[in-house]
């Protein structure tokens, strides 16, 4: 049984819709990636499903349960909205622990995810004394507090350093090796690729893609970054292999031209051929950040919003 | 919601918060009832429309009832201090985003705003109780020294206590939800500050200092009635019939907004 289905799910606000008539399914146990372009709609989504906002039309399920009756699965359901939202005077474990006892859960709970996350040791400090990687470990531990089936976690990396993501990385594996549901919005499209199952990509509310990450990177292809070896020859070397007929595109300081690692040669043969030496050529594959690029028109979110409320869309 | 009004007790918890609301309550009954023997003994009078402060005659102080004059004089400061502490508590969780995972934890919104209610309304008993205490404590040297006589103060002590103890955690209560209700519509606790102390010290003064209007139905009035066991225009009974039906109509209507309001914050 998928853990989150939704159909037709739209939401307007005002003038600008959200969500346009997303129609998806995600399926339950693994870690689910939920990526978009800034102001895409997946906050809404998340907030949807957690009863926090109601949809204008449509309808969603979450664990089996209409989305009109989120106490019925809210229980079952860990969150991390946004940023992680506490009292800044109240220690980490008390926190915790109005948290639990809304929840009606054993306190025990509290020193269990506060193990979990590797707070155990700073839970009796005020939470204001922590930093923003400390907090985002205590909202993480705050979702995991009732032992959830699904854990929907939006940007959980966000603030840590690279040992703190790591770590957090292996965590939402376990997590999802345990038989969870982790939905994961994030930015970080290194993170997703890293750890996710399944892939779900949202544009202007709509959805683009949902599927296995396995699928969405068959989509990847090789291509060939090449330099000259004199800058001043760039321009030139572009012209060239535009005429012949190559697939070119300017990225930063290279060229990067779309072609199999078998072409290689040849690429090198018409550079010289246009009295040009290179002194980069580097085959590489498309990654994930590549494929959602390439999906999602490269729209930069601050001026996609632009555009799209001139469309009556969030973006 | 037992498990919602817990969980609240558990945030209120916080060192700064307890310390401001019991510290503010504790400072004005001592300056309430050190002004108020001061200026009773002194042969003052209070001019009409004076904002907030309703002080006794020199006779009513030194009736058994005097020992806790005190409380009726500074309920609409300690008033304003509810008013601001509840509304603080309730905006505090949409500033902090702490709302998101309220409700995702506990859909059923009315067990979160009646939790939050009760937990305050526990913690409202605990100020009144403060207030009462400070009370005698300022009240008794600052009378010896000023030649009040104290000889009936011990009459009837339970009832006395009692009573201005009910009386003033009643207003004080109405006082809260006040603040719950204008920081639950504006989600900003700055903003129901100043709606409700701009309410009681700018626009009720005004409209009592207005010859001609009607002043004793206005809520400050009628919450000090309250706290004061009555006044000789507004019957105990009536001043708290009207403060339950305020309360009602302030509870139903943040009610309404909480449960079907989007969480946006």
């Amino acid at each position: 049984m998928p853990v989150v289905t939704t159909t037709e799910l739209t939401r307007r606000f005002g003038p600008i819709t959200a969500l346009d008539r997303l129609t998806v399914e995600l399926p339950a146990a693994g870690v689910i990636g939920l990526v978009g372009p800034n102001g895409s709609g997946k906050s809404t989504l998340i907030r949807i499903l957690l009863g926090l906002i109601r949809p204008t039309a449509g309808s969603a399920t979450v664990l089996g349960s209409a989305i009109s009756s989120p106490a019925r699965y809210a229980s079952r359901v860990g969150v991390l909205v946004e940023s992680p939202a506490f009292i800044p005077g109240l220690s980490a474990r008390a926190n915790l622990v109005s948290l639990a006892r809304l929840r009606r859960l054993p306190l025990a709970r509290v020193d269990a995810v506060l193990a979990q996350v590797g707070l155990m040791g700073r839970d009796r400090e005020p939470v204001k004394r922590f930093s923003l990687g400390m907090k985002q470990r205590l909202g993480i531990a705050a979702a995991l507090l009732s032992d959830p089936e699904l854990l929907i976690l939006d940007e959980p990396t966000n603030g840590l350093d690279p040992a703190g993501i790591v770590e957090i990385r292996e965590l939402l594996r376990e997590l999802g090796r345990e038989g969870r549901t982790v939905i994961v919005s994030s930015h970080q499209l290194s993170e997703i690729e890293a750890v996710c199952d399944h892939l779900v990509v949202i544009r202007f509310g709509e959805l683009i893609f949902s599927g296995p990450m396995a699928e969405m990177m068959k989509r990847t292809r090789e291509h060939i970054d090449i330099a000259a070896e004199h800058a001043a020859d760039m321009d030139r070397l572009e012209a060239a292999l535009l005429a012949g007929g190559w697939a070119v595109t300017a990225v930063d300081d290279v060229l990067r031209v779309a072609a199999a690692a078998d072409r290689a040669a040849d690429l090198n043969r018409a550079a010289t051929a246009a009295g040009i030496t290179l002194n980069r050529l580097i085959v590489a594959q498309d990654n994930l950040e590549e494929i959602f690029l390439e999906m999602t028109g490269r729209v930069d979110g601050e001026l996609a919003n632009g555009r799209a409320a001139a469309n009556g869309k969030v973006a | 919601m037992l498990a919602a009004v817990w969980s609240e007790l558990t945030r209120l918890r916080q060192p700064r918060l307890l310390v401001t609301w019991f510290g503010l309550t504790t400072l004005f009954a001592v300056m309430i009832n050190t002004i108020m023997i001061t200026f009773v003994s002194g042969g003052g009078s209070m001019p009409p429309g004076a904002p907030g402060v309703a002080f006794p005659t020199l006779a009513e102080l030194e009736s058994p009832s005097g020992l806790l004059s005190g409380l009726a004089a500074a309920s609409s400061m300690f008033g304003m201090v509810t008013l601001s502490i509840w509304a603080v508590v309730t905006a505090g969780d949409y500033g902090s985003g702490l709302i998101r995972l309220l409700v995702a934890a506990e859909p059923r919104r009315w067990r979160l705003l009646a939790g939050k209610v009760v937990a305050l309304v526990i913690l409202t008993a605990a100020a009144t109780t403060v207030a009462a205490l400070v009370n005698v404590l300022a009240v008794m040297p600052a009378a010896g020294a000023a030649g009040i006589s104290t000889a009936a103060w011990g009459t009837d002590l339970v009832a006395v206590v009692a009573g201005a103890w009910v009386n003033l955690f009643l207003a004080l209560c109405v006082w809260g939800v006040l603040g719950l209700v204008i920081a639950t519509l504006a989600r900003s606790a700055a903003v129901a500050i100043a709606i409700g102390v701009g309410y009681v010290l700018v626009v009720e003064s005004i409209v009592k200092m207005l010859k001609d209007v009607p002043s004793d139905w206005l809520l400050g009035t009628i919450l000090n009635a309250v706290a004061g066991g009555g006044t000789a225009t507004i019957a105990y009974g009536t001043a708290l019939a009207l403060a339950i039906g305020c309360v009602t109509l302030g509870l139903v209507v943040a009610g309404a907004v909480f449960v079907r309001r989007d969480v946006t914050d």
